[in-house]
């Protein structure tokens, strides 16, 4: 898995919090600061098909990231993103401040309202119209805002297993037969401990 | 661009260091039992005996970024000088060893074991469990000798030191939702967790139920992908992250493992053929909610899926006495018998002889230890070395 250009040990990965995709990616992006690294390229609307993403976008183990425009209509060339129901507030862990909003798309071959949906999902980050107002000044405000939200971070991945993408293509956290020897663990005591 | 990682520079934002269990074994561990130089810190000695799990993550921390698991070598200390057990009491507890190890692979080849550890405070046998767990990996012996990549001193003899193991350490996760998890759920998961989260006991299983509906619902949508990976890795089952323990008719679940993100790894790829007819009739023929309970427990349980076939072949056949069969779950004695049992199931059974079986066993495995011959009768009566099953029960532990 290479993770472009970022020459760290083996065992790294690019795995962040949606805190920091908005916060360290998103808002920078949209205050025109620079990105260290810059690792996330721009990607303009959405022509890609979710399969060839790879080598044109940032890829993270299975899961690959771009910026975006922010647009109703996501096309790509042989399909549709279609939207899936409400959005999730993206809130700072330190104080609980909404800093941005994560959108869940799927993927649909064809053309609407007639495609044939995928397993390709998407999360679609923007900043939140506070956030991005709070930080620009009142006599550009209003430019200002709409130039902060027109910009969106997408990630993108094939949910296989529905495991909502997850990384972790070894079981690394407990599997089933631990928590089951888990539970049984003070079973045991009490039958190994007669004393 | 090169980083110290645990000196005064940083890991760029977004990166982790979240390395799979091949690479500490084949890149970490075996630098450090051959000598060879790691370039950079991110791996820390520690002595377990001397560190408590809580400071783990101050000692074992990598750059600034927040972390859910940490990571160490450990010089495995041996309890009594001509024993071979391995000390792991600190001052305020003891790690202790939970299940069977795990084989670990790389490219079909066996490369090391894991070890699952759970932290208890106090002394044995008084011990106070905790939520810290540790994965303790260690190379084979043999895989050491066999490869070309150790280290050899001058004369060409190979040099490497024993009892070096690499751990890593986490917290059990609830099923609270972590901020800090980069792969999220859904936000209609995310939602009914909450309201599990924030009930009582009061309508927990309407709650449960709900839940549970929900998750299938889902599932089913998602059942034309519900793949049956042929794994190259293990033949374990991986099923969720996040278990959760809730009030079901008076009873509690055995840690019932959170159903958003069943993944049936299995090396048999005619399992498919096997599960899917009975879990497509469940979700297409009732929509009760009892079914849907059945059915989520089905998937996502690996472990009892033998019984849960019975179960499920005796509720198709009418018997809707749902809370009983799922108290057979919540009996350690029973789950014990089906873990360790190596006789097949054969899924053509009669129904009714299902049904009966599954009350059988329920009434019996609460009473006492001799229930198991219930059990044991029934097994031997359907055995079949056809069915797909028997590498469940045989290999996933």
């Amino acid at each position: 898995m290479g993770d472009n250009n970022v020459n760290l040990p083996p065992g790294f990965r690019f795995y962040p919090t949606d805190e920091e995709l908005v916060v360290h990616f998103l808002q920078r992006k949209a205050a025109r600061l620079p990105c260290h690294p810059d690792i996330i390229p721009d990607l303009n609307l959405y022509p890609y098909d979710p399969w060839d993403l790879d080598g044109k976008a940032l890829s993270g183990g299975s899961q690959w990231y771009y910026f975006s425009r922010r647009t109703s209509t996501r096309m790509s060339a042989n399909g549709f993103w279609q939207p899936l129901g409400i959005d999730e507030p993206i809130v700072t862990s330190n104080s609980d401040r909404k800093v941005g909003m994560k959108k869940y798309l799927v993927f649909y071959l064809g053309e609407a309202p007639m495609g044939i949906k995928t397993n390709w999902i998407m999360h679609e980050y923007r900043l939140s119209d506070t956030a991005s107002s709070s930080s620009s000044r009142s006599s550009k405000k209003k430019t200002a805002t709409k130039d902060a939200s027109k910009w969106v971070l997408c990630r993108v991945f094939e949910d296989n297993d529905g495991s909502q993408g997850s990384l972790c293509d070894n079981d690394q956290e407990l599997s089933c037969l631990d928590e089951v020897f888990l539970s049984l663990d003070d079973d045991f005591d009490e039958i190994n401990y007669p004393n | 661009m090169s980083l110290s990682v645990n000196g005064q520079s940083q890991v760029p934002p977004g990166f982790r260091f979240h390395p799979t269990e091949e690479e500490l074994l084949h890149y970490y561990l075996k630098k450090k039992v051959g000598y060879e130089k790691i370039d950079l810190d991110v791996i820390r000695d520690v002595d377990l005996n001397k560190l408590e799990p809580w400071d783990i993550q101050e000692k074992c921390k990598i750059g600034s970024t927040p972390q859910n698991d940490w990571y160490f070598f450990s010089h495995k200390d041996k309890k009594y000088p001509t024993g071979t057990r391995t000390n792991r009491a600190t001052a305020a507890g003891f790690w202790k060893a939970t299940g069977r190890d795990k084989i670990i692979y790389s490219n079909f080849k066996r490369i090391g074991m894991r070890k699952t550890l759970v932290f208890y405070k106090g002394r044995a046998p008084h011990g106070q469990k905790s939520d810290w767990i540790m994965h303790e990996y260690r190379l084979d012996d043999t895989t050491a000798v066999a490869t070309d990549t150790i280290a050899s001193n001058s004369l060409g003899e190979i040099v490497q030191e024993e009892g070096w193991v690499v751990c890593r350490v986490f917290k059990k996760k609830n099923h609270h939702k972590s901020l800090d998890s980069p792969s999220n759920s859904t936000n209609i998961t995310s939602i009914s967790k909450t309201q599990m989260l924030n009930s009582n006991n009061d309508g927990a299983l309407d709650q449960i139920i709900q839940y549970m509906g929900r998750t299938c619902k889902k599932e089913s949508d998602n059942i034309n992908h519900f793949n049956f990976i042929n794994s190259s890795n293990n033949s374990n089952i991986r099923v969720s992250r996040s278990p959760f323990e809730a009030t079901i008719g008076g009873d509690r679940f055995m840690q019932l493992p959170a159903l958003e993100s069943p993944t049936f790894l299995d090396q048999a790829s005619s399992s498919q053929e096997c599960y899917h007819p009975i879990e497509a009739q469940l979700i297409t023929d009732s929509e009760t909610n009892a079914s849907n309970v059945l059915n989520s427990v089905y998937q996502s349980n690996g472990l009892a899926l033998s019984e849960l076939d019975r179960l499920v072949a005796s509720h198709l056949n009418g018997q809707t006495e749902t809370s009983k069969q799922l108290a057979c779950f919540n009996d350690p004695n029973f789950m014990f018998c089906t873990t360790n049992n190596n006789s097949h199931h054969d899924h053509d059974l009669q129904l009714s002889q299902l049904r009966s079986s599954a009350n059988r066993l329920y009434h019996h495995s609460t009473q006492d230890y001799n229930s198991d011959i219930d059990l044991w009768n029934f097994n031997q009566s359907s055995s079949s070395s056809s069915d797909p099953l028997c590498h469940v029960s045989n290999s996933s532990v």
